[in-house]
């Protein structure tokens, strides 16, 4: 059964469309990567299901309802969470209390933090190896520290489907082999991944399918060995333009 | 090496973090003792203590992220009703007082629904706008706030019976010190409270990264709302203490320019992301200026108010008391005072 | 009683876009709002009123001095703002709050508390056509403001750093891949910033008393008709200078000079809820 479902999703800015009849949907349980080129549109489609953006046309379905007129806090409540391209910290406040706020904003709410919300977000910064910088102030982490506590605050919430975007960019190849750990670690808690991933570093190898964009189109969609051996997606990546394929290619 | 350092460096400000606050109230609790009953030094304490409650109400709405150039209209707006329910209709301030913060609150919900769309410098601006219309209201509106006369003979600080004890607060300077302080320790471990609690967490979490807050499923305009009506509300109160210490009202007064810049002032250079910093630099700065600056130039004294600001938001943003925490703001896990 | 509206409303109309100009100016070139701004006019009308009171000197010969209290005031401002962190637009406000605090004290150290106004004699009288009076100083106040406006036209229109502040103006990034030293432009919009003020300020202490803590108005009369035309459209300003005092003109008339101050207020408050974004992010 479809966890998200796409439904001939366009948006347009001004006379641009970033996203043109997108249909597509994703299983409970799967690990899908969204690839593409810069520009293709990645970006905008999460800031769509996130509701950040309201589309221009077409629908959106979580878990059987409709949501694409919803708010974002709203959205958040279903179940769908999401990381940021360029992360986010709450940089004033603790590495602990960044994934404290977190939980207790994405469960039910309580006046004061039970210690069970502490706990669990301590489990979450041990998940992502922060626990030993859990006093640290979100601010002073490093990038890479900062990308892995967006997820943990992410996935405080508790969500069903969790969006990350480009966790990975920039990573050593070892610290990319730990987020292909950790990923698969989500996995195995039950939630549904939907990735970003310019460079294809992490969803080539986590991945049970990918959807390729080019120009706010889908150009592709399927396991990923067949993705990337598809011409469509091989020209997106080299920048090629109908127009500047070579004559009798 | 590095490491063992900042270790006892942390050790060091935990102390003080927990040592100067508690000195700090020891010495106000028993401040009367020590002034020998100067009426002067009293006098200026009481006021001191008044504008830390000031500060303090203001950082409800700045720990969020705003900040506001208009409080003067919450606390006019609380000294007036205070003052008129007492005057006109003969009410105890004991009741009046808490109705000048919930007038000041519903001031403040009216000037949510204009202003808290704003962001940054344009809702600063707008709150600087905004005081000019309650402030040229009470000024017109004769029949009920007798306009620019102003009102005179107030009845003073309520008084309270336990038992045979009979504490009576405005008849005597001590009474009124220790009514001052005692509506500021509460207001104190209320804004603890309040800053340690989940929805403090949200307010921070706003101020740091609206985006972010809103992806986690923060409701961003109900709880800066929220903030606004909490801030304006103890600023009324405030308000109201400060018409029944000083039995007379007058709108260029309360609804001055003064009341919107000194909250501001003391909380920026105290720290706006700490729950202390705000009183602490009312309890210092104002005490400096009256015993210092104003003999030295009693016009134009204030000066004082405009450098220290100036220097705070060039050299120290979060304030002195936040520069001292080292980035240990307000947390719910810490465990210290703040 | 409509003629006098019209006339007083055009006249204090053109007077408010000269008092706004300097502030919109700096705004636009440098991005910071400076809350001081009342202040300085308030200062430049007190040097104004000195030199007139315990020298006799001509109103025309305090321009000058003006300026120059200004033109001190303002390029320390400059080094002051240009040592400010991010967010810039947030901490210039709260840093020229302080500004002004500073300026209203020594104004009261030096001037007193009293009510000033710089008495010149013949701005009282004035010429009758049929029903309609204008006073001489409604004319000057009115000739001198469209003649500093049209000066300032002039020169953002047809002179090279005209052209240049323009440019920074519309587009700082832009401006400086051009070669237009972006950070000389504000040093430059604050010079002629404070020779604007520098103009207005003893005027003001003609039409208006003088006391230390008065350049609050005259600060939210330029934020609000700065908000009002967006930057770097002087005919805008003229025309939100004007609609603001007949605005003013009319509610002295319909409901008494007291409420004349709520005016700009809501004014302004008006503005900003209509555009909460702020006044860069809708023109991107």
């Amino acid at each position: 059964m479809s966890l998200l479902k796409l439904e001939a999703l366009s948006k347009k800015f001004g006379d641009h469309w970033a996203l043109k009849e997108i249909d597509f949907s994703i299983d409970e349980g799967e690990i899908v990567g969204l690839v593409g080129p810069n520009g293709a549109g990645k970006t905008t489609l999460f800031n769509l299901i996130t509701c950040r953006h309201r589309a221009t046309s077409g629908r959106i379905l979580f878990a059987n309802k409709e949501t694409t007129l919803c708010k974002p806090h709203e959205i958040q409540k279903l179940g769908i969470s999401r990381t940021f391209q360029s992360s986010r910290p709450f940089a004033k406040m603790s590495t602990l209390d960044n994934v404290v706020v977190g939980r207790v904003f994405g469960g039910e709410f309580h006046l004061f933090a039970q210690s069970t919300d502490i706990d669990s977000a301590k489990q979450l910064l041990e998940l992502v190896g922060l626990a030993h910088k859990e006093q640290t102030p979100a601010g002073d982490l490093t990038l890479s520290e900062q990308r892995r506590l967006d997820l943990a605050r992410a996935l405080a919430t508790q969500p069903r489907l969790l969006l990350l975007d480009e966790v990975v960019a920039g990573f050593s190849p070892v610290a990319v082999k730990q987020a292909v750990d950790l990923v698969r670690r989500v996995r195995q808690r039950g939630v549904t991944l939907f990735i970003i991933d310019h460079f294809l570093s992490l969803s080539l190898r986590v991945s049970d399918r990918l959807l390729a964009l080019d120009h706010g189109e889908k150009v592709a969609e399927g396991r990923p060995q067949e993705v990337m051996r598809n011409r469509e997606v091989i020209r997106a990546y080299l920048g090629m333009r109908h127009e500047d394929e070579p004559h009798g290619a | 090496m590095r490491k063992k350092e900042t270790a006892s460096q942390k050790a060091i400000q935990q102390q003080v973090a927990w040592a100067a606050p508690v000195l700090g109230l020891v010495l106000l609790l028993l401040l009367p003792v020590f002034a020998r009953y100067n009426d002067y030094v009293l006098q200026v304490f009481t006021h001191a203590l008044l504008l830390a409650t000031l500060a303090l109400a203001w950082n409800i709405l700045g720990v969020s992220g705003s900040i506001s150039l208009g409080h003067a209209a919450f606390f006019g707006a609380g000294a007036y009703t205070s003052a008129l329910l007492s005057l006109d209709l003969g009410v105890s301030p004991w009741a009046t007082i808490p109705l000048g913060g919930v007038l000041a609150a519903g001031i403040a919900a009216i000037m949510g629904l204009f202003c808290l769309r704003l962001r940054g410098a344009y809702f600063a601006l707008a709150t600087l706008a905004f005081v000019e219309i309650p402030k040229v209201i009470t000024d017109n509106w004769d029949g009920l706030t007798r306009g620019s006369l102003g009102l005179v003979g107030l009845p003073g600080l309520p008084s309270l019976r336990l038992g045979s004890y009979h504490f009576d607060m405005s008849g005597s300077l001590v009474g009124s010190y220790y009514f001052v302080l005692g509506y500021g320790l509460v207001l104190l471990v209320l804004v603890t409270l309040l800053f340690r609690s989940n929805l403090g967490l949200a307010l921070q979490a706003i101020r740091e990264e609206e985006v972010a807050a809103e992806a986690i499923g923060i409701q961003v305009q109900k709880y800066r709302l929220l903030s606004l009506l909490l801030s304006a509300f103890f600023t009324g109160i405030t308000g109201a203490c400060y018409g029944h210490l000083i039995r007379y009202l007058e709108p260029g007064l309360v609804y001055g320019l003064h009341f919107s810049a000194i909250p501001m002032i003391f909380a920026i250079c105290g720290g706006r992301f700490t729950i202390l910093g705000p009183a602490l630099a009312a309890l210092v700065l104002y005490p400096v200026d009256q015993f210092i600056f104003h003999p030295l130039l009693p016009a134009g004294h204030e000066f004082l108010y405009g450098a220290v600001i100036i220097l705070a938001i060039l050299f120290m943003p979060s304030g002195v008391w936040g520069q001292l925490r080292k980035g240990h703001f307000v947390s719910i896990k810490t465990g210290s005072i703040e | 009683m409509w003629t006098t509206v019209l006339v007083s409303g055009i006249t204090l109309g053109s007077f408010y876009t000269l008092v706004a100009l300097g502030f919109a100016l700096i705004f636009g070139v440098t991005h910071t709002f400076n809350l001081a701004h009342g202040e300085l006019l308030v200062l430049a009308g007190y040097v104004a009123y000195w030199l007139w009171k315990t020298y006799g000197v001509s109103l025309l010969f305090t321009f000058p001095a003006a300026i120059l209290a200004t033109l001190v005031v303002c390029l320390i401002l400059q080094r002051l703002f240009s040592r400010l962190r991010e967010p810039m637009e947030m901490n210039s406000i709260v840093l020229s709050f302080g500004l002004a605090i500073l300026l209203q004290n020594g104004m009261l150290f030096f001037f007193s508390g009293d009510y000033r106004l710089i008495r010149v004699p013949t701005f009282n009288q004035g010429l009758h056509f049929n029903t309609l009076y204008l006073s001489y100083g409604q004319l000057t106040l009115l000739a001198l403001s469209l003649l500093v406006i049209g000066l300032l036209y002039f020169l953002m229109r047809h002179t090279f750093l005209g052209k240049a502040l323009r440019a920074t103006i519309q587009d700082r990034e832009a401006a400086s891949l051009a070669g237009i030293n972006v950070g000389g432009m504000g040093v430059l919009a604050f010079a002629i910033g404070a020779i604007l003020i520098g103009l207005a300020g003893p005027l003001y202490g003609c039409v208006h008393y003088l006391y230390p803590t008065a350049g609050l108005q005259a600060t939210l009369l330029a934020i609000t008709i700065t908000i009002f035309a967006g930057v770097g459209r002087i005919r805008t300003l003229i025309l939100g200078g004007w609609i603001l005092g007949f605005a003013e003109s009319g509610a002295v008339v319909l409901l008494g000079a007291s409420w004349r101050e709520l005016v700009g207020a809501v004014m302004l408050i008006t503005l900003l809820a209509l555009r909460p974004q702020g006044i860069f992010e809708r023109e991107q």
